[in-house]
């Protein structure tokens, strides 16, 4: 089975986007909304910490969140609207929202 | 048959009610035989950390509800190995209750053989 992970804190105050990528399935996605958008800030830990899983790993970041913080998404992460997180909700066979 | 439900459960017991809360959740649905299972994980194995002394902050003690939930049918329990490790707890109040020591692998796998997961 398929999970997508939602996360919506910063990476910079709590442990959960390390967490999340410990326990990443083979078949997971990671969708990053709210403060969670500040993992791809350029240069930091957290976007080093993903850059470290490249190879497997399936990312997204909702477009609406990294604009209102200017954050631009690197080339290998998959930008989504709102209709696009519905989609991806559909799409994995469950969800696990890191509250 | 009902869908099972795996709660992880990632606030130590003083950090607000989350603790508490994910722990009612879990005896909620032991209490109505729903397919449930405990993890504990981050700062959430600090609530299997023994001799803990809530009355000095004015609280009620979570080792009453733990204790419970095998009682109301809640056997799934599982902790992750290196949260314990990295918080130094070796013995916990669960270990007579047959808590389970999780790898990160082993947790990957658990939270996919669960048809729902909510972490709190």
């Amino acid at each position: 089975m398929s999970t997508l992970h939602v996360l919506s804190h910063s990476p910079f105050s709590d442990s959960r986007l390390n967490s999340c990528l410990r326990l990443l399935g083979e078949h997971d996605a990671i969708l990053l909304c709210g403060d969670a958008t500040y993992s791809l800030t350029p240069a930091s830990a957290p976007l080093q910490a993903l850059e470290d899983r490249l190879g497997g790993l399936k990312l997204f970041a909702l477009k609406e969140d990294m604009q209102a913080r200017n954050i631009q998404a690197p080339a290998w992460a998959s930008q989504v609207d709102y209709a696009g997180f519905v989609d991806l909700t559909i799409r994995f066979d469950k969800v696990n929202s890191w509250l | 048959m009902a869908k099972s439900l795996l709660i992880i459960s990632r606030q130590s017991p003083w950090s607000g009610p989350s603790a508490r809360e994910a722990l009612d959740i879990v005896l909620a649905g032991g209490a109505f035989d729903l397919p449930i299972g405990l993890l504990f994980l981050d700062d959430g194995v600090f609530q299997l950390s023994p001799e803990q002394k809530s009355a000095a902050v004015q609280q009620k003690d979570l080792t009453a509800n733990l204790q419970a939930l095998t009682m109301f049918g809640v056997e799934e329990l599982y902790a992750c190995e290196q949260s314990l490790k990295e918080r130094a707890i070796a013995t916990t109040n669960l270990d007579g209750e047959g808590l389970q020591r999780q790898s990160s692998g082993e947790i990957a796998a658990l939270i996919d053989r669960y048809d729902q997961v909510i972490t709190i």
